[in-house]
C-alpha cells in the first residue's frame, strides 16, 4: 500500500515534466496546426545551455531561466526561418511532419557533433530529501520541478481563460480565417504561440536534465513519445487535456512499475492510452483535434 | 536463412574436402584471421591481427614447427553470416596449408562454426554467445568468456565480498538480460539471496519508485547492466534516497560513456566508494603478458599502432591461439588438425612433472627435452572444460578519478565450479 502511494507522489514528478513539455508541444499545434516533432530535440538543446551555464557557475533556477530563453528564441526563429515557408508553399500536415523530423536529425547530430556522443550533468545539487506521507521522499530539486508545473499550467490557464491574447489564440485555434477576418493579428499570435510554446519546451528540457541527472543527445528525443502521448491522450490542441494527459501517463508508468513489475511501466501507460483513444478518439478534452487532421 | 547457408556451405566442404591437406615439408602454415575486417565490426580484425602477427613471428624465430613457418591471413567476414560462409569455403578450398583459424565472431559464428568444424579446422572464435557453452563442435575452441559467464563472474564478487542480499537491476535489452539467468542461479548456488529483480524500462525519466520497491527489500548490493542514462538516473535516485549501497557491473560498466553518466549523477567519490565493474581479467602482468607484449611492439611494421592492442584480451586471446595450436602439433608430430586438435587441451592442463611453459618457444625446448609442459598464455592459466570453453578469470575494477583500478578478480576455477553447479 505505501509503494503505491509513493508511486502515486513519484508520478507526480514524471507528470510535472511531462505537463509543461506537453502542454507547450499541444498550446503550439493547437495555434498553427504544425506537429513539431523536433520539440523533444530542442528540449535536449536547452539542456546544453544549462549545462553550459550551470558549469560556468549559473544557479539552476538561472539556468531554467536560460533554457526558456533559448527554447523561446529557438523555436520562434525555427518557425520564422523554416516552417513558415513551408507552409506558405502549402505544405500540408504530413510534409510538415516530415520537414520536422528532418529538424529533430539536425539538432540531435548538431549536438552530437558539437559535444561528442558522450553524457552529461547539470551542476547542481538536487538538495535536501524530504519524506513526504511516510513513504515519499522528495529532492528540493524535484519539490522546484512540480512547483514549476504548477506555475506553469496556472500561468497558461489565465493566460488562455482571462487574457485577450488567450481568447486570440484560442480563436486562432479554433478557425485562422474567421480569427483573421475578425481582426485578429492572427501571425503575431502565431509568433507569441510559438514563444510561449518554446520557452515550456526550454523549461522542461531542464527539468528533464535535472531529473535523469545524466543527458546525452538523444534524451529529449527518446522523451518526445511520451509527450505526445500525453497531448494525444488529452485532445490534441488542448492545453488543459495535455495536463490531465500528463497525469494520466505519469501517474499509470510509476503505479505499475511499483504494483505489476518496472517492464510493465510503458506497456500499462500506453495501454492506458489506447483505451482512453478507443472510447474518446478525439482524445479526453478534445475539441479541435479532428478538425487538425490528428483523427480519422 | 543461416542454416541455409550453412548447409549449403557444408555441400561445397564436402566437394573440397579431398583438395585440402597440409604443404609438403618447409611450405608455410597458414592460420586464418576469420574476422570481420569490414562493416560495422571492422575493428575485430585489427585486433585480432594484433594478437596473431605477434604469435607466428615468435614461431617463426623459434624455428617454426616441424620445419614449416607460420603466417596469418586475413580472412574477411564483413560481419555478416551470408558474406561469412562464402569467404569461409574459399579459404577452406584455395588454402592448402590451412591449419586452424582464430575466430569465428559472434556476427558469423552461427553460420560458419559447421562448415569449419565439418573441414575439420580448428577453431579459437571469439564469439560470446552462450549457443556454443556446450557445443558438440570437436574442433571448436574458445579462450574468450561467454557472455552469459558475467553472471557468475559478479556473483562470486559479491560472494567475496561477504554480501548474501542482491538486487538484480538490468536493462530490458536483450543483451543485458542475457546476463541474469546465471546471475540468479549462481548467487543461489553461493547461499545468496536476490531480494529484487528489476528489468528496467531503459531512459524513463524517474525510477523512484522502482527505487523505492527495491530498497524495500533492503539488499546490500545491486548488480546492475543498462545503458548509461538509465543506470545514471536510477542510482542517482538510490543516492537521493541516502541509501547508496556497493553496486557491481558487467564490463559495461567499464565502458567511459557510462562512467561519465554514472558519475556526473552521484558524484566520483560515491562512484569510487561504491561501483565496481566485472571484466574478463586482463591482467597485463606476469612472464607470459610480457613476452606478448614486447613481441606485439616490435610488430610495428606489420600491425598498425601496436601498444592499443597490448592490454587487450582478446588480442591476448588470439596470441594464446595460436601459440597453442603450434605447441600442439609439436606434441602430435604432426601438422594435420585432426592429428593435432586432441593434444589442445592436454597443453594447458596442470599434471604432475608438467613443466609450466610462457611461450612457444619454452614449450618447444621442453618437449624436445621429452618433457611434459602446462602452457600459460598472456591471459593466464588456461582451463578449458569438456566444451572445449575457458571462462577465463575476472577481474573487478574501480574507476576513482576515470582511472581504471583493479581490486580484485574471481578465478576461472570458481567460474567453472560455478557453470558445473549451474
Amino acid at each position: 500500500m505505501s509503494l503505491f502511494v509513493a508511486s502515486l507522489g513519484f508520478g507526480l514528478v514524471t507528470a510535472s515534466i511531462l505537463a509543461v513539455a506537453a502542454v507547450g508541444f499541444t498550446l503550439q499545434f493547437g495555434v498553427t496546426n504544425i506537429l513539431n516533432l523536433a520539440f523533444g530535440d530542442i528540449m535536449t538543446a536547452a539542456a546544453f545551455m544549462g549545462y553550459i551555464a550551470t558549469s560556468n557557475g549559473a544557479s539552476i533556477w538561472l539556468a531554467l531561466a536560460i533554457g526558456g530563453a533559448f527554447g523561446a528564441v529557438f523555436s520562434v526563429l525555427l518557425n520564422r526561418l523554416l516552417y513558415t515557408p513551408f507552409a506558405r508553399r502549402g505544405t500540408r500536415l504530413f510534409g510538415m511532419i516530415i520537414v520536422t523530423i528532418a529538424v529533430s536529425l539536425i539538432i540531435q547530430n548538431g549536438i552530437q557533433a558539437i559535444w561528442g556522443p558522450s553524457f552529461f550533468s547539470l551542476k547542481f545539487s538536487p538538495g535536501h530529501s524530504y519524506h513526504v506521507l511516510g513513504s515519499m521522499v522528495f529532492t528540493t530539486a524535484q519539490f522546484g520541478i512540480m512547483g514549476i508545473a504548477v506555475v506553469a499550467m496556472v500561468g497558461v490557464y489565465g493566460l488562455l481563460r482571462y487574457t485577450k491574447l488567450g481568447k486570440a489564440m484560442r480563436a486562432t485555434a479554433s478557425d485562422p480565417a474567421l480569427a483573421r477576418s475578425c481582426g485578429i493579428a492572427t501571425d503575431r499570435v502565431i509568433d507569441v504561440a510559438w514563444i510561449l510554446s518554446g520557452a515550456l519546451c526550454g523549461i522542461a528540457g531542464i527539468a528533464l536534465a535535472m531529473n535523469v541527472t545524466s543527458f546525452t543527445s538523444t534524451t529529449g528525443g527518446t522523451f518526445l513519445i511520451a509527450i505526445v502521448a500525453a497531448a494525444v491522450l488529452g485532445g490534441v490542441g488542448q492545453a488543459y487535456g495535455a495536463m490531465l494527459g500528463a497525469l494520466t501517463i505519469g501517474i499509470s508508468s510509476e503505479v505499475a512499475a511499483g504494483l505489476i513489475a518496472p517492464s510493465w511501466k510503458q506497456v500499462v501507460a500506453f495501454a492506458v492510452l489506447v483505451a482512453v483513444l478507443l472510447i474518446r478518439p478525439q482524445g479526453i478534452l478534445s475539441e479541435v483535434a479532428e478538425e487538425k487532421e490528428v483523427v480519422a | 536463412m543461416k542454416r541455409l547457408t550453412a548447409v549449403l556451405g557444408l555441400l561445397v566442404i564436402a566437394f573440397l574436402a579431398g583438395c585440402g591437406g597440409q604443404g609438403g615439408k618447409g611450405s608455410t602454415l597458414v592460420v586464418g584471421a576469420f574476422n570481420p575486417f569490414s562493416g560495422g565490426d571492422a575493428s575485430f580484425g585489427p585486433e585480432m591481427m594484433g594478437g596473431c602477427i605477434p604469435a607466428v613471428n615468435l614461431v617463426n624465430q623459434a624455428g617454426g614447427v616441424l620445419g614449416h613457418k607460420m603466417t596469418c591471413q586475413a580472412v574477411d567476414t564483413r560481419g555478416d553470416p551470408a558474406d561469412a560462409v562464402p569467404a569461409a569455403t574459399k579459404m577452406i578450398a584455395t588454402t592448402t596449408n590451412l591449419v586452424g583459424v582464430l575466430g569465428p565472431s559472434a556476427d558469423e559464428a552461427q553460420a560458419t562454426v559447421p562448415v569449419l568444424n565439418s573441414a575439420q579446422i580448428p577453431m579459437f572464435a571469439d564469439t560470446g554467445e552462450a549457443a556454443f557453452d556446450h557445443s558438440k563442435y570437436q574442433y571448436f575452441y574458445r579462450l574468450t568468456p561467454a557472455d552469459d559467464v558475467k553472471g557468475y563472474a559478479l556473483a562470486q564478487w559479491a560472494y567475496q565480498k561477504g554480501w548474501r542480499r542482491a538486487a538484480a537491476v538490468f536493462g530490458n535489452d536483450v543483451g543485458a538480460q542475457s546476463d541474469v539467468p546465471t546471475l540468479l542461479k549462481a548467487f543461489k548456488e553461493l547461499g545468496g539471496t536476490i531480494v529484487s529483480n528489476q528489468s528496467l524500462a531503459l531512459d524513463q525519466s524517474s525510477y523512484r519508485t522502482e527505487v523505492t520497491a527495491m530498497l524495500a527489500k533492503h539488499p546490500q548490493v545491486i548488480f546492475t547492466e543498462a545503458d548509461p542514462q538509465t543506470d545514471a538516473t536510477y542510482l542517482s535516485e538510490v543516492k537521493q534516497l541516502g541509501q547508496m549501497m556497493p553496486v557491481i557491473g558487467t564490463e559495461t560498466t567499464l565502458q567511459s560513456s557510462w562512467l561519465k553518466a554514472v558519475s556526473g549523477a552521484i558524484g566520483p567519490a560515491a562512484m569510487t566508494k561504491y561501483v565496481v565493474g566485472m571484466q574478463p581479467l586482463a591482467p597485463a602482468t606476469g612472464t607470459s603478458w610480457k613476452i606478448f607484449d614486447k613481441a606485439l611492439l616490435a610488430a610495428k611494421k606489420s600491425v598498425s599502432n601496436p601498444s592499443q592492442w597490448a592490454t587487450d584480451p582478446y588480442s591476448m586471446t588470439y596470441y594464446d591461439g595460436v601459440n597453442l595450436m603450434a605447441l600442439a602439433m609439436l606434441k602430435a608430430n604432426s601438422t594435420k588438425p585432426a592429428d593435432y586438435a586432441p593434444q589442445i587441451v592436454g597443453l594447458t592442463q596442470a599434471k604432475p612433472g608438467a613443466v609450466v611453459v610462457h611461450s612457444f618457444a619454452q614449450g618447444k625446448h621442453e618437449m624436445a627435452a621429452g618433457k611434459q609442459i602446462q602452457y600459460v598464455g598472456a591471459i593466464g592459466t588456461i582451463i578449458f572444460d569438456r566444451w572445449h570453453n575457458a571462462s577465463g578469470a575476472y577481474e573487478a575494477v574501480s574507476s576513482p578519478n576515470g582511472q581504471t583500478k583493479i581490486i580484485g578478480s574471481v578465478s576461472s576455477a570458481q567460474i567453472n565450479k560455478l557453470k558445473a553447479g549451474a
